[in-house]
């Protein structure tokens, strides 16, 4: 498991989040808008719809020193594909088997589906994902073992 | 100033038709009396019986309508006369004057901020205040302040605190004309006013609501965080929705079904479900009416969640010292016993209204309404759109009560008859 | 890579965003990164001088990439975009980054965070604008052609609607004579028209109008091609015909559920249907309607046969309540003394329909309610007709009507219509009519763009309906082809063919059949057809080869926006 730097500044984890164009990053907005707060070390890149996430972007994201990645994903809403649930659950999946198979937790990707108007989710998504990553500490290749 | 179409109303209805005349090249003048486009189907929380989210689906339309190339939106605008030209017509549109210059205004709400003003908001139906300056609702398109200048206090706050100097109170509403070639009505529905049932206790009783209230406090823009009854701010438990209220119900002049009632407490009544898990949610009815595509499952599924369904038209309220409330009715499916129940928060299911305002605007030939005040469809087996006047066509609610997928195919309706009659007055 | 030279523009918002985000600082980091040519900060980037300021410095520093950091783009992708080009920039090569929506707004509380984040924010922005490639509209020509498939009330309306709006219709039609149902009814709700006139008003309108070609003992063999330009064939009486069309209208109707033997009694003499009971009574004379040669005395409706089912068809087939009313209102008028028992679940006379449930009241129908536990049973017995059924609004007494006739209020079932479906590849609902792309907003269009439903073949609905959605499935396919053009947004997916060793996946994945096979230069690769793409990307993450992207959002700029997102932000 990672460890915490004893002594070291207050960990501020790094969270990247994938949202999309015309849903969830719409939700995104209307949090800011409502002035709803959340830390911000959380980036977001927008993309046109969360079954086209890569999951080698997600790997290349905590490789670089990302301590969580976020998908924001379509959910029902998605405007092009009746199974986006499924497929991004998929990626999701991949994604995790990924980062454990270079050493990282798994846990440090998330999905929840967030509509144009979900912006009391998204920051209580992000709130909760934030501090579950404090506890787990920086990101860290090696942290878990690949079981193969 | 000359377009293809005029479309009043910026609803549901008159947004489709305008994106479809749009899409076929035709140039379109919008024009919307609130401050937002959007009509009622933005301020709803979920629709039936997909449980989309409202906004969700409506705020698309709302950014491709303002956005479009062919089509030019004026809201907070009214048409006050619509006279003949020709084949086409001649249309005087007032433009209200928001007190706030649209173009510089950045949506930042600096100035609703530090309004001291509060008054009833009328978007949320009463339950809650807003300012003298405000943005309607967060999901406004455009996004845009505008002053209540009925109630400012001309105090000048705002306009001390815009950091984009936008605020105008030398502005003066603007009458422009333009030439169109069809006009297309989209008016939309009025609600039934509670107050017009007495026995019910509308306006009364504080914890008597209107199914449009309990959509908005079930909304995601909605004004509470829960659902929290009116009198003393408790989470119900024990809810009961009085179908037909206002439809079906010639002692209030509307012998008429209402159409979407039955359906949309039947979304409600899932959502409350979700939303406050241990309530008890009640349906007095006459008859389920799901009748659409899906609908009859939605229904079903509804029961199967525990909401229970009695068939008994409630025929009058009474209210009790902790402001809960009595229910009288027939229960027939048990003998037809008259029965009373207590419940802490009723909601009842106002039904369409027809907005006959609609009729004053046209000067020349009279518009013709139907005997219960809807815009007529003169030829409804053929040409659905039609009414009396040549040129002018009708969609969405503006003829009658439908739900939201009708108003849309009546749209479309209303935009191929709209576009075949441009072509034909082109070519004189 | 060749040097870019761009220009980044970071916003006040007029306090918006720098009450919060330290934008000149911001501007002094990022005015070092590579590729940044002008640095500035302005009020209100929206403004027309500041628009204005972003045309003179385009031109005059020769600018191949345009950065504003302002608000969400959802509010002013386009106003921007507009600036570039108006300024001769291509729009694509256009990037805004959100720091107020998605910083000073929901960092309010943290001044360093929140000017930080947008360091990093401009950063990615610039990232992204260094690999972005100019892009064109994809422009398709369409052929202002319509193809309409069946010819009934729907598909002749529809018909109609697309001619006078200039567009040339090929309708066909399965049997030998146009009008599908409707021309077989005579009075129907809710204005009393008769079915036959209305479809011979509509026969001869279209009929009137030159550019509707009318094929009948016709049906689709085949479709190729993309919207607005579809290669179709066609077979009418045996003869092969080939046809190109920017749209097709599915408008095939439903069918009547036919009761299967000894539902609710059927086969039993007296006991017959909706329809059958229609043409009855249209061939009442004399003021008596007669069955067999006898004149009726007493009828009994038995409401939701085939629909509302537990198991089966659980829809509710909408027109049948207001038809059996209205029904019911032309038998009291033509013979007052007849006795008319309605058993129902639910009356679903909805809208101004009420009024002939009102109707059929005031001339002494009566109303009996049943519960689907507990259906109403019809026997013969002793050479009559009895139906003994609970009535729900009478305290659950149960009652024994002798009847005359039993009508079994029938629903609408879909058409078997297997061979059309594949060759369209058309979505099939849960009830097996066919599914429209979105049930709220989008009723008449299907998830193959260019192909639309209307009429009964979407879902149960009357003649009135079934009109105003061929209208709307009209204006549908007109806005796709009338300009006599398609412009797509071309954020498309883009196959590197030196990477494809073509393994399909991606064609499977592809939810719009975009992706196929194709030889080029030799090698078997993924050919995007462009004008179906809707760049969704879902194609993306399944190339092992990482051969597929979608134009935009490649690998380079996606990775190249987290490289910078994770940059310190004061590392200078």
């Amino acid at each position: 498991m990672a460890e915490v730097e004893k002594g070291a500044e207050e960990f501020c984890p790094k969270i990247l989040v994938f949202s999309t164009n015309n849903i969830s990053d719409v939700g995104i907005d209307l949090a800011g808008g409502m002035h709803m707060h959340y830390p911000p070390t959380v980036y977001v890149i927008s993309v046109p719809c969360s079954s086209g996430i890569k999951p080698k972007w997600i790997l290349y994201a905590i490789e670089k020193g990302f301590d969580g990645v976020f998908i924001a994903a379509d959910g029902t809403d998605c405007p092009c594909l009746q199974d986006c649930t499924d497929r991004t659950a998929k990626i999701s999946g991949e994604a995790q088997r990924l980062l454990k198979e270079n050493g990282f937790n798994p846990v440090r990707l998330k999905m929840a589906a967030i509509c144009s108007v979900c912006a009391e989710p998204f920051v209580n998504h992000i709130r909760n994902f934030y501090e579950a990553l404090k506890k787990l500490g920086p990101s860290k290749k090696g942290e878990v073992k690949d079981e193969v | 100033m000359k377009y293809d179409a005029l479309v009043i109303g910026g609803g549901i209805a008159g947004m489709e038709t305008a994106l479809n005349l749009g899409d076929m090249g035709y140039k379109v003048l919008l024009v919307e009396k609130e401050p937002s486009i959007g009509g009622k189907m933005i301020l709803l929380s979920k629709v039936f019986p997909t449980l989309d989210c409202s906004s969700c689906i409506c705020t698309p339309k709302m950014a491709a309508t303002s956005h479009h190339p062919n089509v030019t939106m004026l809201t907070y605008s009214e048409v006050l006369e619509v006279r003949r030209k020709g084949k086409g017509f001649k249309a005087k549109v007032l433009k209200k004057p928001r007190y706030v210059v649209e173009e510089l205004c950045t949506g930042c709400q600096e100035c609703e901020a530090n309004c001291p003003v509060n008054v009833g908001d009328e978007y949320n139906f009463g339950l809650v205040g807003r300012r003298a300056i405000f943005i309607p609702f967060s999901t406004a398109t455009p996004r845009k302040a505008v002053v209540d200048i009925d109630n400012c206090v001309l105090c000048g706050i705002c306009e001390r605190v815009c950091p984009a100097d936008a605020i105008d109170f030398t502005q003066k509403p603007e009458e422009i004309e333009v030439e169109v070639n069809a006009v297309i009505i989209a008016t939309g529905f009025n609600l039934f006013p509670g107050e017009k049932k007495p026995q019910y206790g509308f306006g009364r009783f504080p914890n008597v609501i209107n199914a449009m209230q309990m959509d908005r406090l079930l909304s995601p823009t909605r004004p509470y965080n829960t659902v929290l009854r009116p009198s003393d701010g408790k989470i119900p438990d024990n809810i009961a929705y009085v179908l037909c209220t206002g439809s079906r119900d010639r002692t209030v002049g509307n012998p008429i079904c209402s159409q979407i009632c039955c359906m949309y407490s039947i979304k409600q009544a899932q959502l409350l479900m979700g939303a406050l898990p241990l309530a008890d949610i009640t349906i007095y009815y006459m008859d389920i009416r799901a009748f659409g595509k899906g609908y009859e499952e939605f229904f079903k599924q509804a029961a199967e969640m525990g909401v229970q369904f009695i068939k008994g038209r409630v025929a009058k309220i009474e209210e009790k010292e902790n402001h809960n409330l009595i229910l009288h009715y027939e229960d027939i499916d048990n003998g037809g016993v008259k029965k009373e129940t207590e419940h802490d928060l009723v909601v009842l299911s106002v039904g369409l209204l027809p907005n006959p305002k609609i009729a004053e605007i046209f000067k020349d030939e009279k518009l013709e309404l139907d005997s219960l005040f809807w815009v007529k469809q003169v030829e409804e087996d053929e040409s659905p759109a039609r009414t009396n006047i040549e040129g002018v066509f009708v969609a969405g609610t503006a003829a009658g009560p439908k739900d939201i997928p009708d108003s849309i195919l009546t749209a479309g309706a209303a935009s191929t008859e709209a576009a075949a009659y441009i072509e034909s007055s082109k070519e004189e | 890579m060749s040097e870019r030279r761009i220009g980044v523009y970071i916003c006040h918002c007029g306090g918006n965003i720098s009450d919060y985000v330290d934008v000149e600082k911001v501007r002094q980091v990022i005015e070092k990164e590579e590729g940044v040519v002008v640095a500035k900060t302005t009020i209100f980037a929206c403004s027309d001088s500041a628009q204005q300021e972003m045309i003179d410095d385009i031109k005059e520093h020769k600018l191949d990439g345009l950065v504003v950091a302002s608000c969400s783009p959802k509010l002013h992708l386009f106003t921007f975009r507009g600036v570039a080009e108006r300024a001769g920039l291509n729009p694509y090569q256009y990037v805004q980054a959100n720091i107020r929506e998605q910083d000073s707004w929901a960092h309010t509380d943290d001044k360093e965070g929140a000017t930080d984040k947008a360091i990093r924010l401009v950063r990615a922005a610039i990232a992204k604008a260094r690999h972005s490639q100019p892009l064109e509209p994809i422009q398709l020509q369409t052929t202002q052609k319509a193809l309409i498939i069946g010819g009934g009330i729907a598909g002749l309306r529809a018909a109609i609607s697309l001619a006078d709006m200039g567009i040339n219709v090929f309708l066909i039609e399965k049997e030998e004579s146009l009008g599908g149902w409707v021309k077989d009814f005579s009075i129907m709700y809710p204005n009393d028209r008769s079915g036959r006139e209305i479809i011979n008003t509509l026969i001869n309108e279209v009929k009137k109008r030159e550019n509707i070609v009318i094929f009948t003992e016709a049906e689709l063999l085949s479709k190729k091609g993309c919207p607005g330009n579809f290669d179709v064939k066609i077979k009418s009486k045996g003869e092969e015909i080939s046809l190109t069309v920017g749209v097709i209208i599915v408008a095939t109707g439903f069918d009547v559920y036919k009761p299967k033997e000894g539902e609710f009694g059927y086969g039993t003499e007296g006991v017959i249907t909706l329809p059958e009971f229609k043409k009855l009574v249209e061939h009442s004379e004399g003021g008596e309607i007669k069955y067999n040669g006898k004149p009726i005395e007493s009828i009994t409706y038995i409401y939701c046969v085939g629909s509302r089912q537990k198991e089966g068809n659980t829809y509710c087939s909408r027109y049948c309540c207001n038809a059996t009313m209205h029904t019911s209102i032309l038998t009291s008028k033509i013979d007052p003394s007849i006795k008319q028992f309605h058993l129902y679940r639910d009356i679903r006379t909805y809208g101004k329909y009420e009024l002939l449930y009102e109707d059929a009241c005031k001339l002494g129908s009566i109303f009996i309610r049943y519960s689907e536990d507990e259906p109403p049973i019809v026997k013969k017995e002793n050479g009559s007709l009895r139906v003994r059924v609970r009535d729900l609004l009478t305290e659950g007494e149960e009652l024994e009507i002798e009847t005359d006739l039993v009508v079994l209020v029938t629903g609408m079932v879909p058409r078997e219509n297997s061979s059309l479906t594949k060759i369209l590849k058309l979505p099939i609902g849960r009830d097996k009519f066919f599914n429209e792309i979105h049930p709220k907003l989008r009723p008449v269009e299907t998830g193959v763009t260019g192909v639309y439903i209307a009429g009964a073949c979407q879902g149960p609905k009357n003649s009135t309906e079934a009109t105003a959605s061929a209208l709307a499935a009209g204006s549908k396919a007109a806005g796709l082809v009338k300009k006599g053009y398609m412009e797509l947004e071309p954020e498309v997916a883009t196959v590197d063919i030196d990477k494809c060793v073509w393994c399909g996946k991606c064609a499977e994945a592809c939810p719009f059949d975009a992706i196929e096979k194709r030889k080029l230069a030799d090698k078997e690769v993924a050919y995007v057809t462009e004008a179906l793409c809707k760049g969704c990307g879902a194609c993306v993450p399944v190339c092992e080869q990482d051969a597929i992207e979608v134009k935009g959002y490649e690998n380079s700029v996606i990775m190249g926006m987290i490289e910078q997102l994770i940059r310190e932000a004061q590392d200078g």
